[in-house]
Parts: structure tokens; C-alpha cells; sequence
């Protein structure tokens, strides 16, 4: 994608400044210490900050024209990841997943900390692709 | 929380906003003004939020030569602490406790936050000029790799921040290897942290390695062939090729210890995958993490001590391919450190062998520099004394190192200071020595100002002194059979010679003391060097030119020099009488005085006691 739009690279190299990369290592550390602590609105936030950032970065790179799709992308990664790890603690259908949501076990927390923070992201990126001027992306 | 994530998009909305709609191409009054070579890229904004949202690689690189300056100085006071404690038997300065957390925190900062950062600091800087690069292949990848460092090295520390707090949260005491069970049943949480700040320090020199490997592969000028590709890139690619094959299994291997600790898993427990486990994973990635060290900084005195000897590297197609050699080897050695633990005896002779075999590919190195000295016309130089200094150190803990790979030999010593000394000579009197060589040899073209020769050899001979007497009292102790990593050792005389293991211990102290004054000077030197300093106009300011060594780096340094009209020698004829006497001296076949020709780079070198 970045190929067929070298305009978009060439003034970004130029300038040699991007306000993303410390978005993105607060991203990476808040969800680590987060997802570790169980510490909900660290995981959160520090998710939210890594996909967003991802997102941004990605397209200030030129490697995407607007950053609402790989954000959605991401976010759905995360949904699955989530609720992969709550799959883990958990046997049986909906009701089960469910029950386990009112559980008292961290490993189950974690997982549905991660999935509504890739939720979160992912309804971000649906609702800015339909809202969010496109010229802001050019 | 939600004030964090609303201060950031504030911040990502002003930054944004200023690069998107209001570029300041020609905005002179926007360019950071610290750095004397933009005149290419005058886009950067002022102050703080220029040095946050860089990604200039020569930015970075100054960036990560910083951070790494600060790891180097607490790791230092930390061993400081711990020599004085060391002074006499029994405790008496600070708990035992606490001197486990320092030995910890000590080699995890010397290793993940010095010694790797620094590397990638020079790396940053000159890989992309010597091989021709406008800047790495991934540009904002090197910047998010700077940036996860400070956090790592905030996580590592975090448990000595909250010793004064009152919560339950302390240093790790794990020591650096982290060994099993003792680190999987600490249930500290300073453990965890560490833990996160690691596997955060090995994410970022993954990135970094992915990106030199990309650069050098793919950003090379035209003119830069594998054939003419210089000695210092081709050690950074082998670098980070290990890097790419050992950094991430560290990681992993910490992720497993971590669900260990908090999740109740068994990968190095006793019932499932067992402690000897751990071992071998972290010293699959322990051991190449050796070579990750060293072999960028035998590139930059492969680099340096040529143009101080006058003559070109000997033998240099040898020495790239003993580099090559060293990286694959260095991943079928591991077990050397585990001759005590156990394991079956055959393959334990197996890697004996192969450890024995590294041997061969550092001689070839030793060989070649000692050849390339070899009726040279030797100008001791700073940088010089560093790379000479280097390599004897080198002989010392290389050869230590050959009899701790012979098994019957290792059984003897393992676990004694005799190890501490062997690879103390290795990572301060190698790594370190190196990279204060690079520091002062490049510092006219990071900083544009020359530094002072008489304090840069009062840090030599301090540190040279220092060294020697620091690790040499330490393998005599490990003679005497002193176990290493004990916060005292007040045993019964009977059983070993207490009064000289504790001279040496003492002795061990001084010279640990008299690397720290050499550090402090270096440092004063360096910091006053570059605020008062009188600046270069000379583009060889090493004169190689005059022995055909002048490299790419001091080529561009020139081109910064013209365009910012600095160019002693371009400016109009207002050239100093020094700088004509350089231009006199080259062209004079050489008969001049070593020391003369040396110093003779520009006028301000003469106002002002400079290296030669």
C-alpha cells in the first residue's frame, strides 16, 4: 500500500517527527502492566492507546490512506484474543461465558478486559469511518 | 485514566495539527536549534516535544548514547555500594537483602540498559552515514524501539523506587540469570516488574535489530558493495542477526516465568518442566547475548585502531569472517554454563569442544588488530588508548574464558569470583573500553566540539589501573575459592584463607573506586567538552586522510561542515595558521611528530588542551 503512494512517505521523511511512537510504547507498557495486575482501566486504556497508535501510525506512514479499518481490524483481533482466554476457563455454550463474567477469577477478568477493549476500538473505528472527514486523511 | 487518554490526544491533536496543516519548512524560528547539522531537514519543532517525537536516526542515537550514560552511572553506583560492603566480612553497611537486590539490578542494568542501548546508540548514529543511508529503513520502528527502553528500565528499577513507600513492593533478588525456583517463589511483585521491564528492553532491541538487518540490507548507498560494506555495519548485522534468533526466546522464556509466578502453570517447576529448563532457555539466549555485546565493539576497534596505526585493518576479510564465525558458534556453547548442574557427561563434552572452538575466530581478531599495530605509525590518541587497551583486556578474559570452558578446569572454579573476574574483564575492560574509545573518537562529529586530552588520559590510565587491579584481585580470590553473589563471607579461617581473601577483597574495592573517579572525569569532560567547547572546523580532525583512512562518517561530517559554512579550509582563507599547518603537514610526506601532526586539526584545538 505504502508502494503506490511514495507522496505520502516523502514529506514524513523529511520532516523526521512523529508523535506516535511514544503513543504506542504507552500502549505496549499500560497494557502489559495492566493485563498482569489485573488492573481493568490500565488494560483498557493501554489497549485502547495500542490500537489507536497502530492504527495512526500506519497511516501517517502511508501505509493506509485513513486509520479506521486496521483500527476495526485490531479491535476484532482483540474481541477474539479475549474471548479466547475467557475460552480457556470455560466450558459450554453463551450462558456459560455468561456465568463466567460474574465469576471471581482473574484469568476470566482478563480475558473480557481484553475483548471490551477490543470492542471499544472497534466501534471507534466504525463510527470514524462514517463521521470523520476523509480530507483529514490526505 | 480517562485524563491520561485525554491529555494524549490533546498532545496527538497540537502534533498533528502543526505537521499536517502547518509545515514549517523554512520556519527558521521552529527548528530545534541544539542540533548544528539540520540544514537538510529544518522541520523539527523546539525544546522537549522535538527530542519526544524525533525520528531522525542521529537524534535517537544521541538519545539512546544518553539513556545509556544514565543506566551505566546507577548500575556503577550500585556496585560501588556493594564493593564497600565488600570491604569487610561481615555485613556492615548495608543488609544482605538489599546488596541481593543491587547485585541484581546491577548486571540487569549493565547488560539490558547499558551495554545494548549504548551499542545501538553508535549504530544509530553511523550506520546509516557509513553505508550511506539517508536515515534506517523504518524510521518511526526505531523511534518506538528508543522509547520502550525508559519504561523497561523504570519497571527494573521500580522496586527500589518503593522501598520508602509503604507498600508491600521491593527489589528483585533474583540476581540476573533469574534462576528457577528461587525467581518463580519470590512472591515479590518488584519480581514481575523487573520481569515486564526485561521482556519490555528485549521487544525494543528486536525492533532495532530487524531494522539495522532492513537498513543494511536495503539501504545502502551505491557505492557501498558487501565487498567495501565497513567492518563496524557488518559487526551490527551479525549483531542483530542474533539478536533476532535469542532476544525472542528471552522474552518468551519470561512470559512463561511470569504465568509461573502469577498463573499457576509449571513450565519450571519441579512436577513439570523442571528448574534445569529455565536454564537452558536462558542461556540459549544468555550466551549469544555475549557475542551481542562484544561483537559490535570489536567492529568499532576493528573501525578505530587502524586509523591510529596509519595502516588499514590487516587481514580484514578474516576478521568479517571471524565475526560471522563467532555469531554462528555462539548459539552451540550454552551449556558451559551449566557443566555444574548435572546434565549427561557426553554432551557436555560436546560443548566443551564447541566452546573451546571460539577460541580460534577471537584469535584471528586478536591476531589481526595486534598485526595491524605492527609497524604502524602508533598515535596514542585517546580513542587509540582505548582500542589498545581493549585488546590487552581482551587477552585476559579470553584466556580465562578458555580454561572456564574446559570442563575439569570449570568444575573447580564455577561459582567463584574467578567466573566474575573472567567476564568483568570481558564487559568492562572490552565493551566499555570500546565504547569510551567510539565516544571520544566520533564525539568531534556528534557534538561538533573536541573534548580535552589531558582529562581523556587521566580516564584511561584510571580506568586501565583500575580494571586490572578490580578483576585480577577477583581471579585470585576465585583461586582461593571465594563464591561469588554472597553479601559477606565471614567463614571459619580454618576452612580457607579469610585475612587474603579479604585484602583482596579490600584491593578489589580500591581499583572498583578508581574506575569510578576515571568515569567521573570522563564525564566531566564530556559534559563540559560539548557546552564550552571550541568547535571543530576541521573535517579530519584525526588527519586520516593522509593515510587513506578517512571513512564516510568524517566525509559527511565534512559536507554538514560546508553546508553550515564552518569549513576551516573553505571559508574564504580566513583559515587559521593551524589549519594551514595541518594542510602543510599532510602534504609533507609524514616525517612530521607524531604528536604535532595529531593535534594540529584546528585552530580552536590549540586555545583549548584537546586529544590528538
Amino acid at each position: 500500500m505504502g508502494a503506490d503512494r511514495p507522496e505520502a512517505t516523502a514529506p514524513d521523511r523529511r520532516d523526521k517527527t512523529s508523535p506516535w511512537p511514544v503513543v504506542v510504547v504507552l500502549g505496549i507498557v499500560l497494557s502489559e502492566v495492566g493485563i498482569l495486575f489485573n488492573l481493568y482501566p490500565v488494560s483498557v486504556t493501554g489497549l485502547l492507546l495500542f490500537t489507536g497508535s497502530v492504527a495512526g501510525i500506519v497511516t501517517e506512514a502511508g501505509y493506509a490512506v485513513r486509520p479506521w479499518r486496521l483500527l476495526v481490524g485490531l479491535g476484532a483481533a482483540f474481541v477474539v484474543v479475549g474471548l479466547l482466554i475467557v475460552g480457556s476457563q470455560v466450558d459450554g455454550g453463551l450462558a456459560s461465558y455468561l456465568d463466567a463474567a460474574a465469576r471471581d477469577d482473574g484469568i476470566v477478568q482478563r480475558g473480557y478486559t481484553v475483548a471490551a477493549a477490543g470492542a471499544i476500538a472497534a466501534l471507534v473505528g466504525i463510527v470514524g469511518s462514517r463521521t470523520v472527514d476523509r480530507v483529514v486523511f490526505r | 485514566m480517562g485524563a491520561l487518554l485525554v491529555g494524549i490526544g490533546a498532545f496527538l491533536a497540537r502534533t498533528e495539527n502543526w505537521r499536517a496543516y502547518a509545515p514549517l519548512a523554512g520556519d527558521p524560528a521552529a527548528t530545534g536549534g541544539s542540533h548544528e547539522h539540520e540544514q537538510g531537514h529544518g522541520h523539527k519543532p523546539s525544546g522537549i516535544i522535538r527530542w519526544l517525537t524525533t525520528v531522525d536516526h542521529k537524534d535517537i542515537g544521541v538519545l539512546y548514547g544518553t539513556y545509556g550514560v544514565i543506566a551505566f552511572l546507577w548500575g556503577g553506583v550500585a556496585v560501588l555500594l556493594m564493593r564497600l560492603e565488600l570491604t569487610t566480612p561481615t555485613s556492615t553497611l548495608i543488609e544482605p537483602s538489599l546488596y541481593n537486590a543491587l547485585l541484581t539490578s546491577h548486571g540487569i542494568t549493565m547488560l539490558f540498559l547499558f551495554g545494548t542501548p549504548i551499542i545501538a546508540a553508535f549504530a544509530n548514529y553511523f550506520v546509516p552515514l557509513l553505508i550511506g543511508a539517508d536515515d534506517m529503513a523504518f524510521p518511526r520502528i526505531n523511534a518506538i524501539a528508543f522509547w520502550l527502553l525508559p519504561p523497561g528500565a523504570l519497571l527494573i528499577w521500580a522496586g527500589f523506587f518503593t522501598i520508602p513507600l509503604p507498600v508491600d513492593i521491593g527489589p528483585a533478588q533474583t540476581s540476573w540469570t533469574m534462576y528457577a525456583p528461587l525467581s518463580a517463589q519470590q512472591p515479590n511483585p518488584g519480581v514481575d516488574l523487573m520481569m515486564l521491564g526485561l521482556h519490555l528492553t528485549g521487544v525494543s532491541a528486536t525492533m532495532g535489530a530487524i531494522n539495522f538487518i532492513a537498513t543494511i540490507f536495503t539501504e545502502r548507498g551505491e557505492n557501498v558493495t558487501w565487498a567495501n560494506l565497513d567492518i563496524f555495519s557488518w559487526t551490527v548485522l551479525t549483531q542483530s542477526g542474533l539478536i533476532l534468533f535469542s532476544f525472542p526466546l528471552l522474552g518468551s522464556a519470561l512470559i512463561m516465568l511470569l504465568l509461573d509466578r502469577n498463573f499457576g502453570t509449571t513450565f519450571f517447576a519441579v512436577e513439570g518442566g523442571g528448574p534445569i529448563l529455565w536454564q537452558h532457555l536462558f542461556w540459549f539466549f544468555g550466551h549469544p547475548e555475549v557475542y551481542i555485546l562484544v561483537l559490535p565493539m570489536m567492529g568499532l576497534v576493528s573501525w578505530i585502531l587502524p586509523k591510529f596505526a596509519g595502516r588499514k585493518l590487516f587481514g580484514f576479510k578474516f576478521v568479517v569472517y571471524s565475526t560471522l564465525a563467532i555469531g554462528v558458534l555462539s548459539f552451540g556453547v550454552w551449556a558451559h554454563h551449566m557443566f555444574g548442574s548435572g546434565m549427561d557427561p557426553r554432551i557436555r563434552a560436546s560443548f566443551m569442544a564447541t566452546s573451546l572452538a571460539i577460541a580460534i575466530p577471537s584469535a584471528v581478531k586478536t591476531f589481526n588488530w595486534i598485526t595491524t599495530l605492527w609497524n604502524g605509525r602508533i598515535r596514542l590518541t585517546a580513542p587509540m588508548l582505548f582500542c589498545i587497551g581493549f585488546v590487552s583486556n581482551f587477552v585476559l578474559g579470553g584466556i580465562t574464558g578458555v580454561f572456564l570452558a574446559a570442563i575439569p578446569v570449570n568444575l573447580v572454579l564455577h561459582e567463584t569470583y574467578y567466573v566474575v573476574g573472567h567476564f568483568h574483564y570481558i564487559v568492562m575492560g572490552m565493551i566499555a573500553f570500546a565504547g569510551f574509545g567510539a565516544i571520544y573518537y566520533w564525539f568531534p562529529i556528534v557534538t561538533g566540539k573536541m573534548y580535552q586530552k589531558t582529562l581523556a588520559k587521566w580516564h584511561f590510565w584510571l580506568s586501565m589501573i583500575g580494571v586490572n587491579i578490580t578483576f585480577f584481585s577477583m581471579l585470585l580470590m576465585g583461586y582461593l575459592g571465594m563464591p561469588r553473589r554472597y553479601a559477606t563471607y565471614d567463614f571459619n579461617p580454618a576452612l580457607a584463607p579469610l585475612a587474603s581473601v579479604e585484602l583482596l577483597h579490600q584491593v578489589t574495592t580500591f581499583g572498583a573506586f578508581l574506575i569510578g573517579l576515571g568515569t567521573l572525569v570522563w564525564l566531566w569532560n564530556i559534559v563540559q567538552s560539548w557546552a564550552e567547547g571550541p568547535e571543530i572546523t576541521d573535517p579530519d580532525p584525526w588527519n586520516t586522510k593522509r593515510d587513506g583512512l578517512h571513512g564516510r562518517e568524517f566525509a559527511w561530517f565534512e559536507e554538514q561542515l560546508a553546508a553550515d559554512g564552518k569549513l576551516a579550509t573553505t571559508d574564504g582563507g580566513e583559515a587559521s595558521d593551524a589549519s594551514r599547518g595541518s594542510s602543510e603537514l599532510r602534504s609533507d610526506g609524514g616525517e612530521a611528530d607524531e604528536e604535532q601532526l595529531a593535534t594540529d586539526g584546528d585552530a580552536e584545538e590549540q586555545a583549548q588542551p584537546t586529544d590528538d
